[in-house]
């Protein structure tokens, strides 16, 4: 607990500065906030009665010009009295706009190092994490510390100084009455702060109920065409109802706890108020309280009860604070992608490749995906890795990429260990096209120039005409200019995997003219249909030679391209050559060649399934 | 992942819509006792909120006058009564908003769901589901949730407003008008503050909606940021983002940070005018007590101010929500039953004997027509191979036939019916449909066969899936039939779930089976195997097969070449090629040509290079 309070409070690192103004504004604020009904009590006990010589009666007065000046001006007690909240006023503004610059400010920072870590962490990470849980984290989890960090951090200094500040005042004033003003508050504060730990579960549990109804939903719509299919409207409806009336009824349940807390920490307020009433009535009738003074016992009592109501609140926001700051803490403290110093900065390479003995796993105690695996791929030809899914391929890909590392063996660009590499000038020297690519919510232009910045016009619509896709690009409304994703089209997984090809294409390592060393394409035409794909392959047959380029295909016509081919199964070579030679040899690829010979009878493929951008 | 986004922002209307209210209103009919408690509360809590101060006063003047304590006592029991009530009070209302706005919301989903399950697809064509779902769940709540509070601080607020009037007028008349001068400005502050308020945070909440997607994209695509090296350049258009958040956020709390004391000087203007004035007034006989009473009065007036300004600005803000929700439960099915469905009554084993498309017309879109003039007819028994470029319309004859839409012209038969006269329920009972990216609920493996039958057994189920190969998949799964299949099916392959599938639509047992690239994610291997299952399946029923690979188009009984809306050919294989038109020069075009390879039927070179 204590460690996680410290983990809120290294947050504020760097605005307390604010938070220190905030608390003082605050200050200010109370102290004026409890001397403004000082005045209407003096004007009544020391003008209005006129019998009072109370410190507190004759020390405003005085202030304001004496008794008998204020009796023949009360316009100036008045006056006074709303100036009074006048500063008050402003400085409960600047605490309002102090504390908010200081948890604006943390939260914009916390932001920015989340995203900015989560885009640097390995991706074994994302193997394993979910993304919802993880979108949870960034934005959920932050919006609870923002909430505590905004509210509640001078909230409680407030209730402190609140509790602080008239207390002095109400002593000198009746050190008995004072006992009795304050009897009640141990007690609204414990049962405020138990009541909010004891219903945070059922808050849980409604939130859950509500997440499970809003899944039904969900999972309803996604897929109501096979409800529709088989016609389970009523065990859909049935289904739905039993999770809308569960949630209905956690969430009565909240409703009742809320009506229990509020009804009674309000009735123990109320006794409270009361006790400080009766107690007043009798010392007044006793003569030894003032009128005015008992005026201001109840204003007092009025104000300090309040905060003190919200510290159950306060305590359960603090809980979750602390937790949601521990989930994020999670995040940030794994390590992320980091390359020693004297990393060799590659520029350049001619683009030669070999994998030595590399062997990898996915799952430390599973099988390996690769398994002593060892070739080698001259500069500029082009070579094709076919085999069953499973077979290692696309790990190939990874390990290039240094997504992952091997475990075993070293992988060498123009002789480099990649270890040695700097990553980030690695991955400038390849250009990968994935089988599922993604695009980013912008502009198809936008997109295709993630590569190339400034890449001229000419090669732009070129490398769009290679890919077959300037043709698509210029049928959108807004052609080059045209949103992907959300709030603009949605591609079809044929017209992304040749928006991604177009980029790749376009590619260049910066201050480079050249294209990257090496064009990885790995299953990327899988959804492009079959004349389009030969067109395409047409095109990239013609550029062969300008890079090292390695194809990954289900597809063996894709393959035909390739000087060689290499075939994986379960994570080893099990041969190598060219279409001619392997075709002459019985093995794994004259096999599969042999099963894919019956044609694809259609002009286009399937569209793919739609994924969000 | 499932992102829920929010449809387009429309702004905050400037008045409020009451025949929408009025509609959304009636559905707290079944809630009328609850609503008419809760105004009983309002007005009852307004009136102990009126009575205190009186009782104050009455207290301070005893007590100042010297009146024997006994007698203050009668007091004192009063005040301690009223407390008890009050607090009974609130917990009182508290629990009516519960039951009246947990049992709208409930009621409203309700309908709406049901609603849903009758609408046409060409409605989901144009509602994108994470609208819907966002109908169903926050805009449900958000209307739900707001009328037993307008309700109560309606009631509240007005009884209060006007009994502080009527106190202090009573109290005294020339006072209380003095005091009164500060109401129009507070009236004032208020709405303006609250509308401000209310536009600054649906900004923070657009900015932030904008924020989880640069997460969320930054989470998909992870490896394509660090294959394109572009982390620092993420960051800094991210940057750009949480900046404006910042500022968003900045305005917002500043509005909320001036309104308050705006709020409390108006209030202390209102207790200083009763300071002065009625300070004049001790001189000419007003009692102490009173001058207390309105002191705090002159405080309490700002509270249902505020409150009801915050619900009017609150219903305004609703009211995008509450459009929706009620256009969603007024929206009508575009395909329903007809008066009297007709309901063919055919025994256990008897089959559909003909299915005629006549002319059929139809578009998705007017300007683009997809079946123009569309005829054919297919016989008890059949098995029919729809072949033809994507677009072409192939896709949309099953789904006429399904009913997801109706023709636009022409006529589609069942045994001579037309389909709009039969009944939508026993239709979908004849039809299976397999999709090419099926659709798995989350549950497990069983759970999904099984929706083919709601009350099959075990043994079917085993017995539907060993038919399709999908028993060998789930035998090497660790917990085999019941292992979880994740969200739409998300922890299979697509060509598992598409197995799946199979099983579950053979489970169902239709007289018309549909296959829309049915096995297209399915390994050539385990293609091969179901093949003979899937003959077992198709005999004695109708079917309807959309497929890319010649050996299935090959074995149909018959096959229809779907292009521009037409039926451009049809007959089987031999007759086709014979014909030597689009069909013929389709398999050419596919069959590789021959090469160098000393087996004759394998057939090396790729189409590519032809």
């Amino acid at each position: 607990m204590f460690d996680s309070i410290r983990e809120v409070w290294a947050l504020t690192r760097g605005s307390r500065t604010y938070y220190a103004a905030a608390i003082a504004a605050m200050v200010v604020a109370s102290c004026f906030l409890y001397l403004a009904p000082l005045i209407p009590q003096a004007v009544i006990d020391g003008v209005l009665l006129g019998d009072s010589d109370a410190l507190l009666v004759t020390v405003p007065l005085a202030l304001l010009g004496g008794a008998e000046y204020v009796g023949a001006h009360l316009w100036v007690a008045a006056l006074a009295a709303i100036g009074l909240t006048a500063v008050a006023g402003s400085a409960t503004y600047l605490r309002g706009r102090w504390s908010a610059m200081a948890s604006e400010a943390i939260v914009r920072a916390l932001r920015d190092r989340i995203f900015d870590h989560l885009q640097r962490l390995p991706l074994r990470y994302f193997d394993r994490a979910q993304t919802g849980d993880l979108i949870q984290r960034c934005t959920s989890d932050v919006e609870t510390i923002r909430v505590f960090l905004a509210n509640h951090v001078v909230e409680i200094g407030r209730s402190l100084i609140m509790f602080a500040v008239p207390l002095p005042v109400m002593f000198a004033l009746h050190p008995q009455m004072t006992w009795l003003s304050i009897l009640g508050m141990p007690a609204i504060v414990l049962f405020s702060t138990v009541f909010f730990l004891k219903v945070r579960s059922a808050f849980e549990e409604a939130d859950e109920a509500e997440g499970a109804m809003t899944t039904t939903i969900q999972e309803n719509l996604t897929g109501i065409r096979v409800v529709r299919a088989f016609g389970r409207r009523d065990h859909e409806e049935e289904r739905f109802a039993g999770r809308n009336s569960t949630h209905r009824a956690l969430d009565y349940r909240l409703y009742r706890l809320m009506a229990l807390y509020w009804s009674a920490s309000d009735l123990m307020t109320f006794v409270q108020k009361a006790v400080v009433v009766g107690a007043g009535v009798y010392w007044v009738s006793m003569g030894e309280l003032a009128v005015g003074a008992f005026f201001y016992f109840l204003t007092a009592v009025n104000m300090f009860m309040y905060p003190l109501r919200q510290m159950g609140r306060i305590v359960a926001d603090l809980g979750k604070a602390t937790v949601a700051a521990g989930r994020l803490r999670e995040i940030l403290d794994h390590p992320i992608e980091s390359d020693p110093t004297d990393a060799t900065q590659i520029s350049e390479p001619a683009g030669a490749l070999s994998f030595e003995s590399v062997t990898f796993r996915h799952d430390p105690e599973g099988p390996p995906t690769l398994d002593d695996l060892s070739f080698e791929i001259p500069a500029r030809s082009t070579v094709a890795f076919i085999g069953a899914s499973g077979a290692g391929k696309t790990t190939l890909i990874s390990l290039l990429l240094r997504l992952y590392e091997p475990d075993e063996g070293t992988i060498r660009l123009d002789g480099h260990d990649l270890a040695t590499l700097d990553r980030e000038s690695l991955r400038l020297q390849l250009a990968v096209v994935m089988q599922r690519p993604f695009l980013y919510s912008r502009s198809v232009e936008d997109n295709l120039l993630l590569g190339r910045r400034d890449a001229p016009r000419e090669e732009l619509l070129e490398a769009t005409r290679i890919a077959d896709v300037h043709t698509t690009i210029e049928g959108f409304d807004h052609g080059y200019d045209t949103t992907i994703g959300e709030g603009g089209v949605t591609l079809s997984g044929g017209q992304r995997q040749r928006v991604a090809l177009a980029r790749a294409l376009l590619q260049r390592p910066p201050g480079g003219a050249e294209p990257p060393a090496v064009l990885v394409l790995d299953d990327a035409l899988s959804a492009v249909d079959t004349s389009t794909e030969a067109a395409i392959l047409e095109q990239l047959r013609q550029r062969r030679g300008r890079q090292t380029t390695l194809i990954i295909a289900h597809r063996l016509s894709t393959v035909a391209l390739a000087d060689r081919i290499y075939v994986l199964h379960q994570g080893r070579l099990v041969q190598q050559g060219d279409h001619d030679s392997l075709m002459q040899q019985p093995g794994p690829y004259a096999e599969l060649w042999r099963s894919q010979s019956e044609p694809a009878l259609a002009e286009a493929a399937p569209a793919g399934s739609r994924e969000a951008s | 992942m499932s992102v829920s986004f929010e449809e387009p922002d429309v702004p905050t209307p400037s008045h409020i819509d009451l025949a929408l209210w009025r509609r959304i209103v009636s559905h707290a009919h079944p809630y009328r006792w609850a609503c008419a408690g809760m105004a009983g509360m309002g007005l009852l809590v307004a009136g102990i909120d009126i009575a205190l101060p009186l009782i104050t006063a009455g207290l301070i003047d005893g007590a100042a006058a010297g009146t024997p304590l006994r007698q203050l006592a009668r007091y004192g029991v009063a005040y301690l009564g009223l407390l008890v009530l009050l607090s009974a009070g609130i917990y009182a209302f508290i629990v009516f908003a519960g039951r009246i706005s947990t049992g709208m919301a409930h009621d409203l989903r309700r309908e709406g769901f049901a609603r849903l399950q009758r609408l046409s697809m060409s409605f989901y064509d144009t509602n994108p589901v994470g609208w819907l779902v966002a109908r169903l769940t926050s805009d449900c709540a958000k209307v739900s949730g707001l009328l037993p509070w307008l309700l109560l601080d309606m009631v509240w607020g007005s009884a209060l407003l006007v009994g502080i009037a009527i106190a202090m007028l009573w109290l005294d008349a020339s006072l209380a008008l003095v005091v009164l001068l500060v109401v129009p400005p507070l009236v004032l502050v208020s709405f303006a503050f609250q509308r401000l308020i209310l536009e600054s945070s649906r900004q923070v909440r657009r900015t932030n909606a904008q924020i989880t997607a640069s997460f969320n994209e930054s989470i998909a695509g992870v490896r394509t940021t660090k294959a394109l090296a572009r982390e620092a350049a993420n960051l800094e258009e991210f940057q750009v983002r949480s900046t404006e958040m910042f500022q968003h956020s900045m305005r917002n709390a500043l509005q909320s940070a001036i309104y308050l004391p705006l709020v409390m000087l108006l209030g202390s203007v209102g207790a200083g005018l009763a300071l002065w004035r009625g300070g004049l007034a001790v001189s000419d006989g007003l009692s102490l007590g009173t001058l207390v009473a309105f002191m705090q009065y002159a405080a309490l007036f700002s509270m249902p101010i505020q409150d009801m300004a915050r619900q009017l600005t609150q219903m305004q803000a609703a009211q995008a929500a509450a459009e929706r929700v009620q256009g969603l439960l007024e929206t009508v099915p575009r395909i329903q039953d007809p008066e009297q469905p007709v309901v063919p009554q055919l025994s256990e084993l008897q089959p559909i004997h003909s299915i005629t498309f006549d002319a059929v017309h139809f578009s998705y879109k007017a300007e683009d027509p997809v079946l123009t003039g569309c005829s054919f007819s297919v016989r008890g028994g059949q098995t029919v191979a729809l072949v033809g470029p994507t677009g072409g319309g192939k896709s949309t004859i099953v789904k006429l036939l399904a009913r997801f839409y109706d023709v636009n012209g022409g006529s589609i038969q069942i045994d001579g019916i037309d389909l709009r006269d039969l009944s939508l329920d026993w239709l979908s009972d004849q039809l299976a449909i397999v999709l090419q990216d099926p659709h798995l609920f989350s549950g497990t493996l069983a759970d999904n066969i099984r929706y083919g039958c709601l009350d099959a057994t075990d043994e079917q189920i085993r017995d539907a899936a060993r038919l399709v190969h999908a028993d060998r998949f789930i035998a090497r799964l660790p917990q085999g039939y019941d292992t979880e299949v994740g969200e739409g099916g998300g922890r299979l392959s697509t060509g598992q779930r598409q197995l799946v599938s199979l099983a579950r639509a053979i489970l169902a047992d239709p007289r018309i089976f549909v296959m829309d690239e049915a096995t297209s994610s399915v390994d050539t291997e385990t293609e091969a195997a179901i093949q003979a299952g899937i003959d077992v399946l198709l005999r004695g029923r109708i079917a309807f097969v959309i497929a890319h690979r010649l050996s299935t188009i090959r074995s149909a009984d018959q096959i229809l070449v779907v292009r521009g809306g037409k039926i451009a050919e049809h007959g089987d294989h031999a007759s086709l090629m014979q014909r030597g038109g689009y069909y013929a020069r389709l398999v050419a075009a596919n069959t590789p040509q021959q090469r160098s390879d000393p087996r004759p039927d394998r057939v090396g070179g790729s189409p590519g290079a032809a």
